[in-house]
């Protein structure tokens, strides 16, 4: 008998170099930045000067490393559960529920204390893991178990925490913004993070099982249960996966500023919807999509560090610089291919 | 039941509508009810779990039998939020049931209806995108946008017309023309992006969220502030060109007059979308687009239309918002688009069901106030409710397996019933038939722990 599982297509890095759009993308992306550093070094007093000044700063790399673990981890995540048929549009959520977490926690058991030996902020990062892993679980039974909509679902657990993490904030601290922790998870921890994760990931999902697994459940669920393979579970550990790479990204957020800032958005700031357009920039490979990651942290983090220089232009305006950013490379890459099973429920067949 | 067949499009759009066609509206009615009973449970289990964990020197509420101490009273804090929201019709702790100084016209009561009216139409606008398979997450954005056009316009014609009732009606008029137009080229952008470019609108709306948000914020700071004014706000428009408040106080910032125009396009939305040939395009490019593109319907141009639709919607949301409510347009703008996402998929995502859904969020957000001033309970807590009851409307095969396990169909909402709901939410473990509840109410207190 023929494997059913032989057809499902291996996406490898060709699948990304081989697309146009990327190959232009990453050619405007270096030719842009080369640019600007020969302006810079021809012109140093000019505006070119200033914005290479601050584009290959060593400020503007840390806060990249920063903004960029919310970003890509969660972006990771966003692949295995869309691998898997389970497209979770809660990432921002799992973000803002581990930011939030993570530093209830570290501020319980108090900073300079520890458990176990293991320091309060580090407890703290793994309450973080744990609270998005919980609520990615909430979400997996609501889609798996109950047949919601998983777009609908997910809206949900973006809301969710969206209400509960100012609601426990101002229970805690009184008011949506928790205290400084005054301490903080240095930038390289992120970095290290974020480079193990991205590697990891592309481990897991193009040497492993389970990777095949993973693809098949969201390419062709009944060739998996043919072979035996339960979906109901591959799907519950792909959107698990999807929950604990988030909790890592958020809880990194929030610990690398030791603070959670609950107001209008949260912190999070729509990361966890940038993160979804990272993956699909990178379609689906966790290589791009940690290009992706950091091309938009990047981003961030130059409009940062450009409010600092103060220059006329207004600093709210600036920061809509990434999210104009995000529609136009949306629109480019509109046409990825989404796992085919993806969004859609899949009943066993006994 | 895997599907291999659909597209993308179809994929998406079946999803929405799937739940809401194939299921009496009886069922449809009996889930949202259910849904909000069981969020109602949760956000009990929620304030009782913080109540415990926040610190305050006397317990406002002890638990029968265990004797442990909260907080936060959770009866309280229910009997505050929908008593309040109405102006306390019901005595609470005085001889008889009903408060004999109430009268309808107080001002919570207007609080809540002027939420309301705001409600229906960020929900009608998301109702309209939902019906056409389209995920417009971005009303929030439209509402901005719109508010602004709106104060905009109607600050710069002011000086032009002499002041007096009719004039305003001119001013209120071409104020709302501008909000439409404003937030339907907000909405034009996701649409058009979605049709010719295949960009998901889910993110699209969400970062135009942010980006009208911004923009708007840096037009009125750099240019169209208010002299003196301490927050970034334009001026005021003028008192003759605002909604008046009959019968209610000024202070509730509430008209009839915008309540009946929120009316009124309840009924003409629910006549477009059913009975008009446009109406028949969004819903079958909703439910089917490909086989709507064979039987002759453009289906991009449907898409562009109905975001187009939507956004103008928001956007006259924004008008009613700063001509009812605020009379200028001020940075902090309630979340009304997000708000607009449960009102509409409480209500099935058609126009009809808008308006009580409109209400019953109407009474959640003007209840919170009260929350905030009679409780110490924070008023975040209808933002954990709204995500709840999304969740619990999103997952209707959840209340058909508990209303199979109660036995036949007993899941109903019924007076008695819905009180022994709430019995077996406060004592924390499942009774009969609702194992299922109480399971829910565990998986959302540890998810928050």
């Amino acid at each position: 008998m023929r494997n059913p599982l032989a057809d499902v297509p291996v996406p490898l890095l060709d699948d990304l170099i081989d697309d146009d759009y990327v190959r232009s993308l990453v050619v405007g992306v270096v030719g842009t930045l080369g640019t600007l550093g020969l302006l810079g070094l021809l012109f140093p007093d000019s505006v070119a000067g200033d914005l290479a000044g601050i584009v290959f700063s060593a400020g503007t790399a840390e806060s990249t490393a920063r903004l960029a673990a919310p970003i890509v981890l969660a972006g990771l995540g966003g692949i295995f559960a869309e691998k898997s048929g389970v497209i979770n549009i809660g990432l921002e959520g799992l973000l803002i529920i581990s930011a939030f977490a993570s530093v209830y926690i570290a501020s319980v058991i108090g900073i300079g204390n520890a458990v176990l030996g293991v320091p309060a902020i580090w407890i703290g990062f793994l309450a973080g893991i744990v609270a998005s892993t919980l609520l990615a679980g909430v979400f997996a039974v609501v889609c798996i178990e109950f047949k919601a909509d998983q777009i609908i679902a997910g809206l949900a657990v973006w809301l969710i925490a969206l209400g509960l993490a100012p609601f426990m904030s101002t229970v805690f601290f009184g008011g949506v913004n928790t205290p400084n922790l005054g301490a903080s998870v240095g930038w390289r921890y992120s970095a290290t993070m974020v480079v193990i994760a991205t590697a990891a990931s592309w481990w897991t999902l193009n040497r492993t099982a389970f990777g095949k697994h993973l693809r098949a459940s969201g390419e062709n669920p009944k060739a998996l249960d043919t072979v035996g393979v339960s979906v109901s579970r591959v799907r519950y550990a792909g959107v698990l996966l999807s929950g604990v790479l988030s909790g890592v990204g958020g809880s990194a957020l929030a610990l690398s500023i030791g603070q959670f800032v609950g107001s209008g958005e949260t912190m999070v700031q729509g990361k966890g919807f940038i993160a979804i357009v990272a993956y699909l920039f990178g379609n689906y490979n966790p290589l791009g999509t940690l290009g992706a990651g950091v091309l938009f942290a990047g981003l961030d983090a130059t409009q940062i560090r450009l409010q600092q220089l103060g220059y006329a232009v207004p600093d709210t305006l600036v920061q809509t610089i990434p999210y104009v950013v995000v529609i136009v490379v949306l629109a480019l890459v509109g046409r990825t291919r989404i796992p085919a099973a993806a969004g859609d429920h899949y009943e066993t067949e006994e | 039941m895997s599907r291999r067949d659909g597209g993308r499009l179809p994929t998406a759009a079946r999803r929405v509508i799937e739940p809401f066609v194939d299921r009496s509206v009886a069922e449809r009615i009996l889930i949202s009810v259910a849904a909000i009973l069981l969020s109602i449970a949760v956000g009990f289990a929620i304030v009782l779990v913080s109540g415990r964990i926040a610190e305050c020197s006397t317990a406002a509420w002890t638990m029968p039998v265990t004797g442990l101490g909260f907080c936060y009273d959770p009866f309280e804090v229910y009997a505050v939020l929908f008593n309040g929201a109405l102006g306390y019709p019901l005595a609470i702790g005085e001889p008889g049931l009903f408060n004999p100084s109430w009268t309808p016209f107080n001002l919570s009561f207007g609080l809540t209806l002027s939420e309301t009216t705001l409600l229906i139409f960020t929900g009608l606008s998301v109702a309209v995108a939902f019906r056409a398979g389209l995920f417009n997450i971005g009303t929030q954005g439209q509402l901005v946008v719109g508010a602004l056009a709106t104060a905009l316009t109607v600050l710069a014609l002011a000086p032009l017309l002499p002041p007096g009732p009719i004039s305003g009606i001119a001013l209120v008029v071409v104020g709302t023309l501008a909000g439409a137009v404003g937030g339907g080229l907000w909405g034009a952008i996701p649409g058009a992006l979605k049709a010719y470019a295949d960009a998901n609108e889910v993110i699209t709306t969400i970062m135009l969220n942010f980006v009208a948000a911004n923009v708007a914020y840096v037009l009125v700071l750099e240019v169209f502030r208010a002299e003196g004014s301490s927050v970034v706000a334009t001026r005021y428009v003028p008192e003759y060109a605002q909604f008046s408040p009959w019968l209610f106080p000024d202070s509730s910032d509430f008209a009839l007059l915008a309540l009946a125009v929120g009316v009124a396009f309840i009924g003409a939305l629910y006549y477009l979308v059913e009975h008009t040939p446009f109406g028949y395009d969004l819903r079958t490019s909703g439910v089917q687009a490909a086989a709507a593109e064979y039987g002759g319907v453009n289906a991009k141009l449907t898409t562009v239309r109905a975001m187009t639709l939507s956004g103008a919607l928001g956007g006259v949301g924004g008008a009613v918002w700063v001509l009812m409510s605020e009379g200028r347009w001020i940075e902090s703008v309630p979340d009304l688009g997000f708000d607009g996402i449960t009102v509409s998929i409480l209500a099935g995502n058609n126009p009809l069901g808008v308006l009580p859904a409109a209400f019953l969020f109407g009474v959640l957000k003007g209840g919170a106030l009260e929350i905030g001033f009679r409780t110490d309970v924070p008023t975040e807590l209808v933002g954990v409710l709204r995500g709840l009851i999304i969740l619990f409307v999103a997952m209707p095969e959840f209340f058909r397996m508990a209303g199979r396990y109660a036995g036949l169909g007993s899941s109903g909402p019924g007076g008695p019933e819905t009180t022994a709901d709430d019995s077996t939410g406060d004592d924390g473990s499942g009774g009969d038939g609702t194992t299922g509840d109480a399971g829910a109410a565990t998986r959302g207190g540890e998810a928050d722990a």
